[in-house]
């Protein structure tokens, strides 16, 4: 039997104007988000709770999101993450894809789109179990 | 998770899998057909099929949307950057590596060697986007003595003509040397400012003025502030030196951006840079760094932009020639810029110093002078002043401008002055932008009684409505709104920054020669200039329509004027970043992969990232399409559709487009235990009107298809390959793929219509028909004009029409799906009565009632 629960999101990126109006709106939508500026706060935020999907800045000073992506996926291999990013990159998307990434995304991406993506990766986690 | 299936687990959406219990399973089932199947263990395993298969289409979904917009960016030639072209490889390659591993799990790793044609593919698009032009190497410093054509890639075009113009055209040129772009390149790699530089500019939103700006002054004061490097402040020092002994101590120098790479003929650059006048010998360094810096100057970012430059495209040299003491100065075009074959050359002069004339803020003398000898004066505006040139003087300007002409093969824009001795001194010549678009030369002006203002100088033909937006300062600038009429008091170059938002230009003064002439003119910008009172006038907000070939401009939206709406420039084609794309594209769009019967349909063959999303489709429809025959496993094998029907359909259910409860070792099923709503949309449009038959075919257009068929052993509905015999539905709640063969007609529609927009589209293909080939093109182009009507994107090769439509709504994907089942039953065997005119006409109107009256029916049912 499923329960209703609501799905947990973390928003990890160093711009605090892209976090702050993020979360506000993905809790509007009935989301639990939880928020990290930085890799050390989102491995924190990590062993806390449970989180479903994982939605990350490649680009964050004193943390390489591709590797981060690799710690999670190590740690915790069932949360999906979703790569954000504002420099677009073929070498970097694909690598991040390697490493265990459901998608890589370019920056500005709309909420929508973000919402979209992150309602398929939660089905499909769903699904696989 | 229930007892006794078979552990499954997936990472994300797909990524990371590694060999697990369901796969295996599978791979053993596949092995061994008359094996006893554990029906969970299947179901489960069909299932992780099933969710490989749907992020498959995802990603086919989105890579096709992405190919689609490079393919409308390239048509259109609107302006991007590369940001666009980085950004659309990038998502692509993402998307098509997804397909590629999601194949890898449906078939079990049986395409392993796509990878390596993705691998390849792609490392030849990042070296193409990562590919730099190649650094300028040679001197420091470059004397205008010595300087030519050849020199270009160190001096840039303004310089090297200049050397041209003094040492092959034999006409005076100031005095000088050059700051080379080898010079500008040690110094930009010395500062270490590249990167910072980089990260800057590729962040930047150009769209928003004030980020420009900040960006733009940011930039030039990092650049500004680096310090040159000693090897280069000495070559400099001493050229200066040099120069001295040339002319005399403290001689001052206008120091004069020239820009390498700047290398199209149709592209001006006009103004972008800075230039400085009496730069004396202290501040030669300082205004070097400014002139250097300038190449960020928010009108040159645009403007690169706009054409289709990088910025690393562009790297500047810096002329530094001795003052000239001008008694007057100007600009002289040797054929009229609006109008190609003027037997006149235009003259703008004014008093003193040339600066002012190009910068539009000068009030000038313009003369008309007829190109034949001897050059007669036709037209002359001096206002109410003295004339500021003479005839002679007219005369030797018209003689040296024909020579520049000719030695240059193309008419010339050139600036000059002539000095106490009464010397002309050339100071540029360039070739002469052309006009976008060719307009005529401006009709005398009768604007009538309704106009507001008339009595312009039209500088860009055309006509253009928008709202009145006044601006004389750079704080009125950042409030710019995209579409309005840029209204000024004088025609600055920096106003340039908003020619790819303003509607058109008026200006209180000016005229055609200035740098915002020939902005406006290369930008296809209606203008017009010298309309007296326009500022003052105008309030912000008021509505009007400018008709720029008359010099006329009237209130509100005028429709008469605007009949004659200018066509958008395309002003990307040919630039550095354009070509640029089109590399790129190559390694994305030509679709080489077309027929999956040919021995050629495999990885080795895919050639472009299409060629790799044609094949990862078509073999994961196949992996589905077997599924159930491969591993004996009936719920999942075809079931013939039963009921009242023309032909003979099979349904093969992926996952729950079956209703509850059917019991799924049925061989049968009826069209009312289908709950797959894309496949009940297909058959809504196939059944809601009757077929009337085959159309009445005329002897002639029987002949061609009797002939077509002895020809061609292919079409002979005997010879059928092993899936095309049978008329499919693959299908789950929200998907269907139709593969159909009737007759002579091979069709495929497919479509996903969940409550995801980024899951959704509707695809479409139809090729072949019996008639001989242009009964087919008919036939095909009217498929085509009908399924643009509802949105679909088509494209026609030969007698083959695919199209598509993605991210819409479940409602809307649905109407269009019975669209497509209507003109399925309908259309078959239309090619034979396509050769008669009247009949093609009596068929197109019968669909398009028959399609209206569907939609609108359905439409009230929802």
């Amino acid at each position: 039997m499923k329960m209703k629960k609501k799905k947990t999101v973390l928003l990890v990126d160093d711009e605090h104007d892209f976090l702050d109006i993020t979360a506000k709106r993905l809790t509007r939508r009935g989301y639990h988000v939880l928020t990290a500026d930085n890799c050390l706060r989102a491995t924190e935020e990590l062993d806390r709770e449970p989180v479903d999907v994982v939605v990350l800045d490649v680009m964050m000073p004193e943390c390489d999101g591709v590797d981060f992506l690799k710690e999670i996926k190590e740690s915790h291999p069932r949360i999906g993450v979703v790569l954000l990013t504002g420099h677009a990159s073929i070498e970097a998307g694909l690598r991040s894809l390697e490493s265990g990434a459901s998608d890589y995304l370019l920056k500005p991406v709309s909420l929508e789109d973000l919402i979209e993506k992150i309602e398929i990766l939660y089905r499909d986690l769903a699904e696989g179990e | 998770m229930k007892e006794g299936v078979a552990c499954y687990r997936k990472t994300g959406d797909g990524r990371g899998m590694k060999q697990n219990g369901a796969l295996s399973k599978l791979k053993s089932l596949i092995g061994i057909s008359d094996a006893r199947i554990d029906p969970a263990a299947a179901e489960e395993a069909f299932r992780s099929h099933y969710r490989s298969f749907r992020s498959l289409l995802t990603a086919n979904n989105a890579a096709l949307e992405l190919m689609a917009g490079i393919e409308e960016v390239l048509r259109q030639g609107r302006p991007f950057g590369m940001s666009f072209v980085r950004g659309h490889s990038t998502a692509l390659s993402v998307n098509v590596f997804k397909m590629v591993h999601s194949l890898q799990e449906l078939s079990g790793g049986r395409y392993a060697s796509l990878n390596d044609a993705f691998s390849r593919i792609t490392a030849e698009i990042d070296e193409i986007i990562a590919r730099e032009p190649p650094f300028p190497k040679g001197d420091f410093v470059l004397f205008l003595d010595r300087i030519g054509r050849d020199d270009t890639d160190l001096v840039g075009d303004k310089m090297s003509n200049l050397g041209e113009v003094s040492n092959r055209v034999g006409l005076n040129v100031p005095p000088g040397f050059v700051i080379t772009a080898a010079a500008t390149h040690r110094f930009m790699r010395a500062s270490g400012l590249k990167d910072e530089i980089n990260r800057l500019i590729k962040t930047l939103d150009i769209e928003d003025l004030e980020e420009l700006y900040t960006t733009s002054a940011q930039i030039q004061k990092l650049i500004s502030s680096a310090p040159v490097p000693p090897e280069i402040a000495g070559a400099i020092k001493e050229g200066y030196r040099e120069l001295v002994k040339q002319t005399g101590p403290g001689v001052l120098v206008s120091m004069r951006s020239s820009a390498v790479g700047e290398d199209s003929q149709s592209v001006s650059f006009a103004g972008q840079y800075r230039t400085q006048l009496n730069v004396s010998e202290e501040f030669i360094l300082d205004t070097y760094k400014e002139i250097v810096a300038s190449k960020y100057q928010s009108q040159a970012i645009v403007y690169r932009h706009q054409r289709g430059f990088r910025h690393q495209d562009v790297i500047m040299s810096v002329g530094c020639l001795a003052m000239v003491d001008a008694v007057c100065s100007g600009v002289m075009f040797s054929r009229s810029p609006r109008q190609w074959q003027s037997p006149w050359m235009e003259i703008n002069a004014a008093p003193g110093l040339g600066g002012p004339v190009v910068a539009g803020s000068a009030r000038t003398d313009f003369y008309r002078v007829s190109r034949d000898d001897p050059n007669q004066v036709l037209l002359s505006e001096t206002g109410d002043r003295e004339p500021v040139l003479d005839l002679e003087q007219l005369r030797k300007l018209a003689r040296a401008a024909l020579r520049l002409e000719d030695h240059f093969g193309a008419p010339q824009d050139i600036e000059w002055s002539i000095d106490r001795e009464g010397e002309l001194v050339i100071l540029q010549s360039r070739p002469l932008a052309p006009t976008a678009g060719g307009s005529a030369e401006p009709a005398p002006a009768a604007c009538g009684e309704t106009a507001l203002l008339s009595g312009g100088l039209p500088v860009q033909g055309g006509a253009a409505c928008g709202d009145v937006f006044v601006v004389r300062t750079n704080v009125d600038l950042l409030e710019f709104p995209k579409g309005a009429v840029l209204v000024v008091e004088q025609p600055l170059p920096e106003w340039a920054t908003l020619m790819n938002r303003a509607a058109a230009v008026v200006s209180e003064t000016g005229h055609a020669a200035t740098h915002l002439a020939i902005v406006a003119r290369e930008f296809g910008v209606p203008a017009v200039f010298g309309m007296a009172g326009a500022a003052r006038t105008l309030g912000n907000g008021d509505r009007v329509t400018l008709d720029a070939d008359r010099g006329c401009l009237y209130p509100g939206r005028n429709e008469r004027v605007l009949k004659r709406l200018s066509q958008p420039v395309n002003l990307m084609a040919n630039s550095p970043v354009y070509r640029l794309l089109e590399e790129v594209a190559e390694r994305i769009i030509p679709l080489n992969l077309t027929d999956p019967g040919s021995p050629f349909f495999a990885p080795a063959h895919c050639r472009t990232l299409h060629d790799i999303t044609r094949f990862c489709h078509e073999k994961a429809v196949t992996e589905m399409f077997l599924f159930g025959e491969k591993t004996g496993f009936d719920p999942k094998s075809a079931k013939q559709l039963s009921g009242d029907m023309p032909l003979r359909w099979w349904v093969i259910d992926l996952e729950d487009g079956l209703r509850p409860g059917f019991d799924p070792r049925e061989k049968f099923v009826f069209i009312e235990d289908i709950v797959s709503e894309p496949m009940l949309a297909i058959w809504e449009g196939m059944t809601a009107k009757r077929w009337a038959g085959p159309p009445a075919v005329s002897l002639k257009g029987l002949g061609s298809i009797l002939f077509r068929s002895t020809m061609d052993p292919r079409i002979d509905p005997a010879v059928r390959a092993s899936m095309g015999a049978k008329n499919y539905f693959l299908i789950s709640k929200n998907f269907c793929n139709l593969s159909m063969r009737l007759g002579y007609h091979f069709t495929l529609a497919e479509a996903y219509t969940g409550p995801m927009l980024t899951e959704n589209y509707v695809s479409f293909q139809f090729r072949g028909g019996a008639a001989d080939r242009s009964r087919r093109f008919i036939r095909v182009n009217l498929l085509k004009d009908i399924l643009e009507r509802y949105g679909f994107r088509v494209e026609v090769i030969l007698d083959a029409l695919t199209a598509r439509i993605e991210r819409k709504p479940k409602g809307y994907l649905l109407e269009r799906l019975k669209v497509l089942g209507y003109l399925l039953i309908h259309t078959r065997q239309l090619d034979m009565v396509m050769g008669e005119q009247d009949m093609a006409w009596h068929y197109r109107r019968m669909i398009e009632k028959d399609l209206a009256s569907i939609i609108k029916e359905s439409a009230r049912d929802n």
